[in-house]
């Protein structure tokens, strides 16, 4: 589903992410663990085509997203549901507008918002809050107007950087259930945490980020399966002759 | 769709009202200027076209003259490129005339006759400057017996120092009032830029955000394409409203004043008409000023990654 290939990203003199290479099955659920500044929002934002890699590829559904000329960008955007830190709610816009707005933004016919605002706010819990403005709602509530947000759109990704780094444990918990939840219904989430209870209590692939170096679990479990089982190339010795023999090639593979 | 725009294009406005009453009032009053400004233009260009087509001419013709001759002179004249509005006036017309002149004073016209008064053939020139040359050719007629300027009631370079003058004052007019309407809708520009460049700053938040979750810029300009239009549609219409009211108040006196010089058009359609012609091109003055003070104040600002 998405997949980086020895992506590297600099500011200035700062190496914020250096030779990064993993990848995400579709469907699942991976955090990105590792200290404040170790490059996980930097990750997620080189996903949303927010930055620009300095070198490397990101496949997002098999398509190398660098090259992804800009117009196309907010198309790749609206596939991806994205939850802040900070939340990022429109402050002068009530939790019903905010849902809604997601919903404009994809071109959804606006007699669809009505159902699928209730259906996500729902979900989140919100729907007795849905004409509350941001300022009248707690952290945890903002954090899922946020969530509803990403969710109406019925996006294939969730990425969420650090959504619980605002809240108190319990509200903390009852929302990585939501996520939970959302996982099990097919979609695939990246969330980036530091939060080590809350990786230790949903046992998910954790892939480590540490001055910008992927240290571990970068390798989705079905590509590690199909690594042991189809080696993408085979050597096969013959009377001192060395024939390599494809195996398979995908659209990742080509590029 | 439109619709969300929209919404949030007023309420960008309603949430600073004081920068959209800036932005409204200049626009109104560059709006109003132009109005009044454009209805002065039209009755400059009306004053003149009036003094250049009246009848400049006259040539009384003898007592003996047949009405084939009269019919005869008269298509000559009508096929002449440089003469224009040809009218017979009779000797019982050129009475009524005279005592429409004498109203003040009946006697004057209770002691004469029309025997007395020439019939006449009056026309004007689509230029003043051929007038020496027709006058020559009109006294060679032989049916003609008199040539008169119309500005023979006061002289001949009357009239065509009445012509040049208002030439002159109509040219000034429009070119004074150009520059003038210039000056206010640069002014109304800068305003609307600075108010749209003020919005668009404290709004990146939000234009972040929008572009995060996968908006278009199309999306995130619309509201702010769409904020300025309602400056501009506002300005436009109190700008012209006001003038409209001044209009209407002033038309009556100025009517009057000029008499039969049809500086405003006395029918109130008409007038209507005029105004509503100024308001669609004003209308169509503020959508543009309004796209490109928008436009300007987004490039301005766009945020470089």
């Amino acid at each position: 589903m998405i997949s980086l290939k020895g992506v590297t990203k600099t500011f200035g003199s700062i190496k914020a992410i250096e030779d990064a290479t993993f990848s995400v099955d579709k469907g699942e659920f991976v955090f990105l663990t590792g200290p404040s500044g170790a490059g996980k929002t930097t990750i997620l934002k080189l996903i949303l085509r927010d930055y620009l890699p300095d070198k490397g590829k990101i496949f997002f559904e098999g398509k190398n997203i660098v090259r992804l000329p800009e117009k196309f960008i907010p198309s790749l955007r609206q596939q991806i549901g994205v939850v802040f830190q900070d939340f990022k709610v429109l402050s002068e816009r009530t939790v019903r507008e905010n849902v809604e707005v997601a919903l404009a933004v994809k071109g959804t016919p606006p007699s669809e918002w009505k159902n699928r605002v209730r259906d996500v706010l729902e979900l989140v819990g919100l729907i007795e809050r849905a004409t509350l403005f941001p300022s009248q709602l707690s952290g945890g509530e903002l954090q899922r107007v946020s969530l509803a947000r990403a969710l109406v759109v019925n996006p294939k990704v969730i990425l969420a950087d650090e959504p619980t780094g605002n809240l108190d444990w319990d509200t903390a918990d009852e929302l990585m259930d939501l996520f939970e939840k959302i996982s099990k219904e097919g979609k695939t989430v990246i969330m980036a945490t530091h939060h080590r209870g809350i990786v230790d209590k949903l046992n998910k692939r954790e892939i480590k980020v540490e001055k910008g170096k992927i240290v571990g679990g970068g390798e989705s479990p079905k590509r590690k399966a199909k690594a042991k089982e189809k080696p993408p190339v085979k050597k096969v010795e013959k009377e001192k002759t060395e024939v390599k023999v494809k195996v398979e090639e995908t659209e990742e593979k080509k590029e | 769709m439109a619709n969300i725009h929209f919404r949030t294009a007023l309420d960008y406005t309603k949430r600073s009202p004081f920068q959209a009453l800036a932005a409204i009032f200049v626009l109104a009053l560059t709006f109003f200027v132009g109005t009044l400004l454009a209805v002065l233009v039209y009755s400059s260009g009306k004053a003149l076209s009036h003094f250049e087509t009246r009848p400049q001419i006259i040539a009384f013709l003898n007592d003996d003259v047949t009405a084939e001759e009269i019919s005869s002179f008269q298509n000559t004249l009508n096929k002449d490129s440089r003469v224009k509005e040809v009218a017979y006036v009779s000797k019982e017309e050129a009475l009524e005339i005279y005592k429409k002149a004498t109203a003040d004073n009946p006697l004057l016209s209770e002691l004469v006759s029309p025997s007395i008064f020439p019939a006449s053939l009056e026309f004007s020139l689509t230029d003043l400057n051929y007038a020496e040359d027709v006058i020559d050719e009109v006294k060679k007629v032989s049916i003609v017996d008199q040539v008169g300027f119309t500005a023979s009631l006061g002289g001949e370079s009357t009239l065509g120092d009445v012509v040049t003058r208002l030439r002159t004052i109509t040219w000034y007019v429009r070119i004074g009032g150009a520059v003038f309407v210039g000056l206010l809708v640069g002014t109304s520009l800068l305003v609307l830029l600075v108010i749209i460049s003020m919005r668009i700053t404290t709004r990146r938040g939000e234009m972040e955000i929008l572009s995060l979750i996968g908006a278009t810029k199309k999306f995130i300009r619309s509201p702010i394409i769409l904020e300025a239009l309602i400056y501009a549609f506002t300005g436009v219409f109190i700008g012209w409203i006001f003038a409209l009211i001044l209009v209407l108040y002033a038309t009556p006196n100025i009517v009057s004043y000029f008499g039969e010089i049809p500086v405003l058009p006395r029918d109130t359609v008409q007038l209507f008409i005029l105004m509503g012609i100024i308001l669609a091109t004003e209308i169509v003055v503020g959508a543009s000023l309004a796209l490109f003070g928008s436009s300007l104040a987004i490039s301005r600002v766009r945020r470089r990654k």
